[in-house]
């Protein structure tokens, strides 16, 4: 395993120097993504080996850091998870910007800073997994969140670019002082130690000090997570992003807060009472909802998706909170169910967003913009991506026989667990749950019908799209990676939800759940609620696909086909402008849901000044209220900018009032320190 | 079986009961507001006398009676009459819309299930099982109060209140002393008849029964 | 030998989905004292469809042409997880009430993209119109699916349904019935009956799935047709047999199956009757005002596992 690890580390290491010798030219850029897949490729035999093996893998250097314990590593089967995760959402990612990356061959970005940052990113977030001390996990977390910064910033020249930058960097720094804050609050003042110490110290903790660890670390992690009202980063950085970045960062990186959560919560902290489950049950319906309502009014793809993720963020989030309920209540095999439905979902997720990503990446390639309102027609012209892009799509929405039913299907029966919870006063928030968590399912349904349907189907809205091309053989082929990934991980839950129970056993006291989850083609729930077989159910669909046509051609169904004009009473000539637009797609729900969307409409009509029968022009704005933007993040930055405004009064140009500053500063320090050590 | 099939009748018609508290929240014109309740009162005047005959109370035969006179014909009929006077205008745009009228409806019967329980656990009555689902609907009789701008519905509303109000009292104790519950129902005759002047009133000023016009009041 | 009777009860199913719509165009046609076409209309019109050739827009991809097929399909997927004489014995385990719940959704997503796929203004406001009242229908499905399984302990049909059989009590307690109605709304919405949708008229303001399948002709309509049909009779029976379980055959045998095809026959001229009265009583609703019936029906559900949750 020691091989398997210094592979990794090299690998990376390879794609950056690859990178910084700036390679431009095809041959250049397969030198980075070679790195970049080598690595994730080790990290995934890594983790994969760890899951199978069931026993740690620990590796200490207390020489690189000479503080805090050292540079200490350990792979337990949690974080050996993630390491799949990574690898799962990488190797494809990294193929796919092989091909990606030539767009930035004429010099829009910097490529060396591009390859650059993306080893490192991957070789950070890999190691955060395997972070064994407090120091080791702040500082790769914080170098992940740096590397990815400047991935974030790569097309700097576009101030969208700079601005989402501004954001993400802003909101990460706030969850990062949130989790050394919590940290600190947990180590004592025994000062930064081992996850093995603290996990030892947790249960001498105050239920107060406790509580304000578990609420800190969940504000941190879930920063990175993306959780609403936390989530405002997400729309501006995922889109401002090259796409196999965002595919990383969306499919990949925000589940790190997933894992931090699970680490700290559940493995160091040992679970807490029912409120925790049920603050992180809450959160996770309120980010599935409010997520899949934003990703329905946004019109540009790339956007659409960043909203999807806060959406399956929340779904995850249900999960693991209606695990942590489970657990207080001492029901393991429920709690075991909600977490694997959570973790199912969180590599469902680096599966089906990672395509998604990749597939708007080619079709923003194609036709130089992210407005779907000027798309359209793209299945002629791009078939392969759309194939692709239909198959994430379809896996989202969670249908059948894909991966994201599965995930959603165990969160259901999770869920449906609830009515073993003894306190029913606790219990009836899970009907509540259930309802949201099919809301949200059903509106990503009719969310992702919109992003296909505008953006591939009917006639080219814009020159662009009518003359777009498909994409580069390697982007295919790391879109076709995760499609089998979806299909796979949609038809063979026997060969995944076993691990899994493998990965959550032993975490705060979960049992083995190996006698409840059998190795066999059914899927059934501890407590024995439901009972079902996405691998058959695939089977007799595919069965069916092929039976159906062959029994129509059995019994001499007329088989001619003719080609003609589309139905339009009666006119003639078909235009694109004839049809649905995404806006029109999304006007019914934004009615059903006007209390949360508060739309602005304005409605400008120019008649001609002859008569008003005839009309010029009409102009149609519509907005909705962002309302986390204009309610909670506006007043704090208003108030901000007006501290600011005036502790610029303090800086006066005048060197010799700096040096005064400087020593009041000094004298004041002494004294406290002087008064604090009585 | 008796006291099974009591409960099972006490439980479905409370549930009947508060049903029509909620049709009342997806509806808008004044009439369908009276029919709900009109229905509403005839349904609990119904389980009143079934209490009666199943719990030994016959007092409440009488009490179902004067319920059925007084709030299943007396009462909506009167409504129709004032909304033929001042005009029948509908509930078009209340305070909360109706979708989450409804949602907010069932959240506080599901938290009137939640106050309720240890109540609940505590009686062996047969009629326990429809005695949140009263709370519920007194919860329900608030919120239209709060949320409809029509000084109409707002009666309905209210109405809707003191059947719950009624409910609660037949199902938790069999029936109060029967001075008690006239007592009560004169209260509620004479709120009747004073909001009724007030409609006259309101209607008189402003032309309308919006009682949104009442801010103008205010200098 | 259970293969064959799951697989050939699914086929009955399939066999009897026209006449089942056929019965209530003719009892509705009947109350509004018209003549009406018989019962076993809908067959000679998928005959004469699948005898027609299909007319296909030249602005339609593949996706255009698949689609029928996935609906059928996944529809006839359904039909074999469903008891409609006895409970689909080997498939019952494959398949539970969730996964019928995203069956039929499957279906439902690739009817509406191919609604947008021939770029006509009524094909995307169908397919607008149709995923809006599935999403808006989809947590009444949950919330009443959750009251179901716990009344039975189970998501599985076949358990569902032996369940109730043992214990009939269960089926007149209040949550049983408010499940009930609120799951016969939510059919109504998902299968397009009025009150939300119009499954006559042709008239581009108010039709919502008929808007959508416009562009279909020949084999392919035939194929969206009849799973339509199928689909209104997988709700029927789902309502007829989960709730009202007697009469479903526990034993394979010819006198339990007949005795489970009449009672099966009753229960649906019972719930055909029914839809063809509110269908004539009750006018179409504005879409605006869907939300609203679907509001009405979460509320039901949620009151249905609340009754029946919180008195334990």
């Amino acid at each position: 395993m020691n091989t398997l690890f210094f592979a990794m580390v090299i690998a990376y290491g390879f794609g950056v120097t690859a990178a910084l010798a700036g390679g431009r030219r095809a041959i250049g850029r397969g030198l980075v993504a070679f790195g970049a897949i080598a690595g994730s490729a080790a990290g995934l035999a890594l983790g994969a080996t760890v899951i199978a093996g069931g026993t740690a893998w620990t590796l200490s250097i207390p020489e690189l850091l000479p503080l805090g314990g050292g540079f200490a590593l350990r792979l337990d089967p949690l974080g050996a998870f993630f390491l799949v995760v990574i690898g799962v959402g990488a190797v494809p990612a990294a193929l796919y910007g092989w091909g990606y990356s030539a767009a930035y061959e004429g010099g829009r970005a910097s490529l060396r800073l591009l390859g650059a940052m993306f080893n490192l990113f991957l070789l950070t977030m890999s190691l955060v997994a395997l972070a064994d001390n407090v120091l080791t996990f702040l500082l790769m977390w914080e170098v992940m969140s740096l590397t990815s910064y400047f991935l974030v910033i790569t097309e700097a020249d576009e101030p969208p670019a700079r601005s989402a930058g501004l954001w993400y960097i802003t909101m990460t720094h706030v969850g990062l002082m949130m989790l050394l804050a919590a940290f600190l609050l947990f180590a004592g003042p025994a000062g930064l130690g081992g996850f093995a110490e603290l996990r030892a110290g947790a249960s001498s903790l105050s239920p107060g000090v406790r509580n304000v660890v578990f609420i800190l670390a969940f504000l941190g992690f879930g920063s990175k997570a993306g959780i609403v009202p936390l989530h405002v980063w997400l729309p501006r950085a995922h889109p401002a992003a090259p796409s196999h970045v965002s595919a990383l960062m969306s499919g990949v990186m925000i589940k790190m807060g997933i894992y931090g959560l699970l680490r700290v919560t559940l493995d160091l902290l040992g679970g807490g009472p029912a409120w925790w489950g049920g603050l992180v049950l809450a959160v996770g319906v309120i980010s599935a909802l409010l997520g899949v309502l934003y990703a329905l009014m946004e019109h540009d793809l790339k956007r659409l998706l960043a909203f999807h993720s806060v959406e399956n963020i929340g779904i995850i989030l249900i999960g693991i909170g209606a695990g942590l309920m489970f657990h207080r209540y001492g029901l393991m095999p429920l709690a075991a169910l909600g977490f694997i439905g959570g973790l199912y979902h969180v590599i469902n997720h680096a599966a089906f967003k990672g395509l998604l990503f990749l597939g708007a990446g080619s079709v923003l390639q194609a036709t130089k913009t992210g407005n779907m309102e000027e798309m359209g027609g793209l299945i002629k012209r791009m078939p392969w991506t759309a194939l692709f892009f239909l198959i994430g799509a379809a896996a989202i929405s969670a249908l059948p026989p894909l991966n994201g039913f599965v995930s959603e299907w165990l969160v259901f029966q999770a869920l449906l667990g609830g009515i073993n919870i003894p306190v029913p006063e606790v219990a009836v928030v899970m009907p509540l749950a259930m309802g949201l968590l099919a809301l949200t399912s059903g509106l990503a349904a009719a969310c992702f019908v919109k992003a296909f349907g505008i953006t591939f189907l009917a006639l080219p809205r814009s020159a662009a799209a009518g003359e777009a091309r498909e994409c580069r053989f390697s982007m295919r082929l790391g879109m076709a990676l995760l499609a089998a990934a979806c299909v796979g991980l949609g038809i063979a839950p026997f060969a995944v939800v076993p691990v899994l129970g493998r990965i959550v056993a032993g975490l705060g006291g979960l049992p083995d759940t190996q006698a409840a989850f059998t190795l066999s083609v059914y899927l059934q729930t501890p407590s024995s609620l439901g009972q079902m077989s996405p691998t058959l159910i695939a089977g007799g669909l595919l069965l069916l696909m092929l039976l159906v046509p062959a029994l129509l051609w059995l019994f001499r169904v007329n088989g001619r086909r003719r080609v003609g004009d589309s139905w339009g009473c009666g006119r003639v000539g078909q235009t694109a402008r004839m049809e649905y637009t995404a806006t029109a797609f999304a006007e019914p729900l934004r009615r059903v849901f006007a209390e949360i969307y508060r739309p602005m409409r304005e409605l400008t009509v120019n008649f001609h000044p002859g008569s008003k029968y005839f009309v010029e022009s009409i102009k149609y704005t519509s907005e909705i209220t962002p309302v986390f933007e204009q309610s909670v993040y506006k007043p704090f930055l208003d108030s901000a900018t007006f501290v600011a405004q005036q502790v610029r009064r303090l800086q006066a140009g005048s060197l010799h009032l700096y040096l005064l500053y400087m020593a009041a500063a000094l004298t004041f320090l002494i004294f406290v320190a002087r008064w604090w050590q009585q | 079986m008796t006291s099974a099939l009591f409960s099972q009748l006490t439980t479905l018609g409370s549930s009947v009961v508060l049903l029509f508290g909620i049709v009342l929240l997806c509806r808008r014109s004044l009439h369908a507001y009276v029919e709900a309740f009109r229905w509403q009162s005839l349904v609990l005047s119904a389980l009143v006398i079934v209490v009666g005959r199943f719990g030994n109370a016959p007092d409440l035969y009488f009490v179902g009676v004067v319920f059925l006179a007084i709030k299943g014909i007396f009462i909506p009929r009167y409504l129709e009459r004032l909304a033929k006077s001042v005009g029948a205008e509908s509930e078009s745009q209340p305070y909360v819309n109706i979708t989450s009228s409804l949602v907010i409806a069932a959240l506080l019967v599901l938290s009137a299930y939640v106050v309720m329980r240890p109540l609940v656990l505590a009686t062996q009555l047969p009629t326990r099982g429809g005695m949140p689902l009263a709370l519920g609907l007194i919860f329900v009789g608030l919120f239209v109060l709060i949320s409809r701008k029509k000084a109409l519905t707002q009666i309905v509303g209210f109405l809707v209140l003191e059947n719950g109000i009624a409910l609660l009292a037949v199902l938790g104790t069999f029936g109060i002393p029967l001075i008690v519950e006239m007592g009560v129902f004169l209260d509620l005759l004479m709120g009747f008849l004073v909001m009724q002047v007030f409609v006259y009133h309101i209607h008189g000023t402003f032309e309308s029964i919006d009682v949104e016009q009442l801010n103008q009041l205010r200098h | 030998m259970k293969y064959v009777f799951a697989v050939s009860q699914a086929a009955f199913a399939l066999a009897l989905a026209p006449l089942v719509v056929g019965f209530v165009r003719w009892l509705k046609a009947r109350m509004q004292n018209r003549r009406s076409a018989p019962p076993w209309q809908p067959y000679f019109e998928l005959k004469k469809l699948f005898g027609k050739e299909a007319v296909v827009s030249e602005n339609a991809s593949w996706l255009f042409r698949a689609a029928p097929y996935v609906v059928f399909v996944s529809t006839v997927a359904v039909a074999l997880l469903v008891p409609f004489l006895f409970v689909a014995e080997p498939f019952d385990t494959v398949g539970d009430l969730l996964a019928v719940v995203y069956l039929l959704l499957l279906g439902t997503f690739f009817l509406a993209l191919a609604g947008l796929d021939p770029g006509t203004p009524f094909g995307g406001m169908g397919a607008s119109r149709e995923m809006t009242v599935a999403a808006i229908a989809e947590p009444t499905i949950a919330v009443a699916i959750f009251s179901v399984a716990l009344g039975a302990g189970s998501t599985n049909l076949g358990r569902i349904v032996a369940q109730t059989l043992a214990n009939p009590a269960n089926a007149i307690s209040p949550g049983h019935l408010l499940a009930f109605a609120a799951l016969f709304i939510v059919a109504l919405a998902e299968t397009g009956r009025l009150p939300v949708d119009n499954p006559a008229t042709h008239l581009e303001l108010t039709m919502i799935h008929e808007a959508m399948i416009l562009e279909y002709s020949g084999r392919y309509l035939a194929l969206i047709e009849w799973a339509a049909a199928l689909k209104l009779t997988i709700f029927l029976s789902l309502l007829a047999n989960l709730f009202v379980p007697w009469g479903v055959a526990t034993t394979i045998a010819p006198l339990s199956l007949s005795v489970a095809a009449v009672a099966l026959l009753i229960k649906f001229g019972f719930l055909a009757l029914v839809i063809a009265v509110v269908e004539t009583r009750v006018a179409k609703l504005r879409l605006f005002r869907v939300p609203e019936l679907l509001g009405v029906s979460f509320v039901l559900a949620l009151l249905a596992v609340t009754s029946s949750f919180l008195l334990r």
